[in-house]
């Protein structure tokens, strides 16, 4: 039996199908704000959160992943905004949301010595209905080490027993920060799948991520966070399609010319200038289209380089150039 | 802090129970709390009561031994062991491991921990006066409190001086930026503040009335002669006790007010 299995057919209980977009909204975040001191944690967050969503947020360190996600779950106050989860306040109706909201959060542990099986049966009697604590550390593949001290276990380890803890109380939302950071290839895809059995049983996910890939594969809805802000909310294959087919080509012009030369072409979307050179940006049949104008204008052109934006430059560009491309970007 | 203990679920009680069980199974696979609180004073005693000299009555002492003037000492350890160096220690050290915070998303609120923690020093401590006291009049002679009202009196001393020095700890948790300066705070604490328990050498001994008068201030020297007095059958006044209800509700109220529980 797979884990997917495991987990629909025994240790969550069935809860009624929802299909994303339609569903209600379990969490909605409106101009979240939220300082310390000088600094600027996040400066304007809104989003809303579906039953049954995997909602992912994705922005590198700094951008404001963690300080929007202990807001949710109220952990911190925020300075602004208002922040619903479950119809509830995060801060005032803190106790009732821990019942109802799984979190697994960075940098955060049980003692050392305690052993797996301890630690879950522990953190079950925290909720009001725990899941099937035996049954979840079987389905995280914990069975080997469920008589292993906390400290004791490798990195991946701990990371699965953290998914158990944030699942141990069966709830409606998981938040789950940085989930396979530190994981292999391999432990990462047997999580992604667990994700995506969890949520067939209508629980909605917030994933905090940094890996494209993985926001990608699992995420129906990708918010992308750049200092503070959202700069990009999109499905996951609408931003990258936007990202990947972005190209820029860099050439040095025999002669100077004129930017509407360029920007009348349909490829193209930008023309930057940087000293004697100068970097069109476009879409994928950029250079063709580029030389072949340059061409009929009678100018030629030196030193041509063309970038093509892989996931990773994607990223980058879109939190790089906030604000001004951010259209671009969700387009 | 919220020592919400007062009115709970079954289903609360359950899982304070439990946390309550993790907590002595820790303190049993790591027994810092049991040597610092029941190993060290026993040895100490055991030591001390071998040595025939000192359990002869001493004039210098005004006609008590050297031994029955220190296991009041030795009980006022048992306490600074676990209320300065063993319990702030685990504490911070969960804090700096994301134990709590780890929690703090829970329904189960952190300082349910430091709840926890506090019973099971609390047990370490029976087991630790316990043994003294069962030792000390069992193999070595001790004279114990002669009647309920001097037990009264030592049970109030003991558990003011616990919480006394577990304030002072805390606090110290809380002020410090790190866990190795909580740890050398603690310790710049926890040698003067046994000096004036007499844990190196009686304060009867030393003849300075300056030297009275500021362990009369401290928890522990109030401590030592609180239980020094109702084991001598004697009644302490209200003073010492006085002394230490201060001194544990003041450390409680700035611990309180600055730990932070991330």
């Amino acid at each position: 039996m797979t884990t997917q299995e495991l987990i629909q057919a025994e240790v969550w209980p069935s809860v009624s199908e929802s299909s994303g977009r339609s569903a209600p909204e379990v969490i909605d975040v409106a101009h979240l704000r939220k300082e310390y001191g000088t600094t600027v944690a996040v400066d304007d967050v809104s989003f809303t959160v579906h039953a049954g969503e995997i909602f992912g947020i994705l922005g590198r360190n700094g951008a404001g992943k963690t300080t929007t996600v202990e807001c949710i779950t109220g952990l911190r106050t925020a300075d602004r905004g208002e922040i619903s989860v479950l119809g509830l306040d995060p801060r005032r109706d803190r106790r009732e949301l821990h019942e109802r909201v799984g979190v697994q959060l960075q940098e955060s542990a049980v003692p050392e010595l305690m052993r797996v099986s301890e630690a879950v049966e522990l953190y079950a009697s925290f909720y009001r209905e725990p899941a099937d604590g035996p049954e979840l550390i079987a389905a995280l593949g914990l069975e080997d080490a469920k008589h292993t001290y906390f400290k004791h276990l490798s990195g991946g380890q701990k990371q699965r027993l953290s998914i158990v803890l944030a699942l141990i109380g069966r709830p409606e939302i998981a938040v789950l920060d940085e989930l396979t950071t530190g994981l292999d290839p391999e432990a990462r895809r047997d999580t992604w799948r667990l994700i995506e059995g969890i949520r067939a049983r209508g629980v909605a996910i917030v994933l905090v991520t940094h890996f494209m890939e993985e926001a990608e594969r699992l995420c129906d809805r990708v918010a992308l966070i750049d200092h503070g802000r959202v700069v990009a909310l999109d499905r996951p294959d609408a931003l990258a399609i936007a990202a990947t087919t972005s190209k820029r080509v860099r050439f040095t012009p025999t002669e100077p010319l004129s930017d509407e030369l360029l920007m009348a072409l349909p490829e193209v979307s930008g023309v930057e200038h940087h000293g004697p050179e100068v970097v069109v940006a476009g879409s994928s049949d950029l250079v063709t289209a580029v030389v072949l104008a340059l061409h009929r204008a009678g100018i030629h052109a030196e030193d041509v380089q063309t970038e093509t934006a892989n996931l990773e430059d994607a990223f980058l560009a879109l939190t790089d150039e906030t604000p001004h491309n951010t259209n671009g970007a969700t387009r | 802090m919220s020592t919400a203990a007062l009115s709970l679920t079954p289903r609360q009680r359950r899982a304070f129970g439990l946390l309550v069980a993790s907590e002595i199974k820790i303190a049993i696979r790591r027994p810092v709390g049991l040597i610092v609180a029941v190993g060290i004073p026993f040895a100490l005693l055991v030591i001390f009561g071998s040595i025939p000299a000192t359990t002869r009555p001493l004039q210098a002492l005004g006609g008590i031994s050297f031994f029955n003037l220190y296991v009041p000492t030795l009980l006022v350890f048992v306490m600074i062991a676990l209320g300065l160096m063993t319990l702030p220690q685990q504490l911070s050290a969960y804090r700096r491991q994301g134990v709590l915070r780890r929690m703090s998303t829970t329904p189960v609120p952190p300082s349910w921990v430091l709840v926890a923690q506090t019973t099971v020093a609390a047990t370490l401590a029976v087991i630790g006066v316990t043994i003294l006291l069962g030792a000390g009049a069992g193999a070595y002679g001790l004279a114990l409190p002669h009647d309920a009202g001097g037990y009264l009196v030592s049970l109030v001393a003991l558990v003011l001086t616990g919480a006394a020095t577990l304030g002072l700890g805390l606090f110290v948790a809380a002020v410090a930026g790190s866990p190795q300066i909580a740890q050398a705070l603690t310790a710049l604490l926890f040698y003067p503040l046994a000096f004036f328990s007499g844990l190196y050498v009686p304060l009867q001994e030393i003849h300075s009335q300056v030297i009275q008068d500021i362990a009369k201030a401290l928890p522990t020297g109030a401590g030592f002669n609180a239980l020094h007095a109702a084991f001598s059958g004697q009644s302490p006044g209200v003073e010492p006790l006085l002394v230490l209800a201060a001194w544990a509700v003041g450390s409680w109220v700035l611990a309180t007010r600055l730990f932070r529980w991330e």
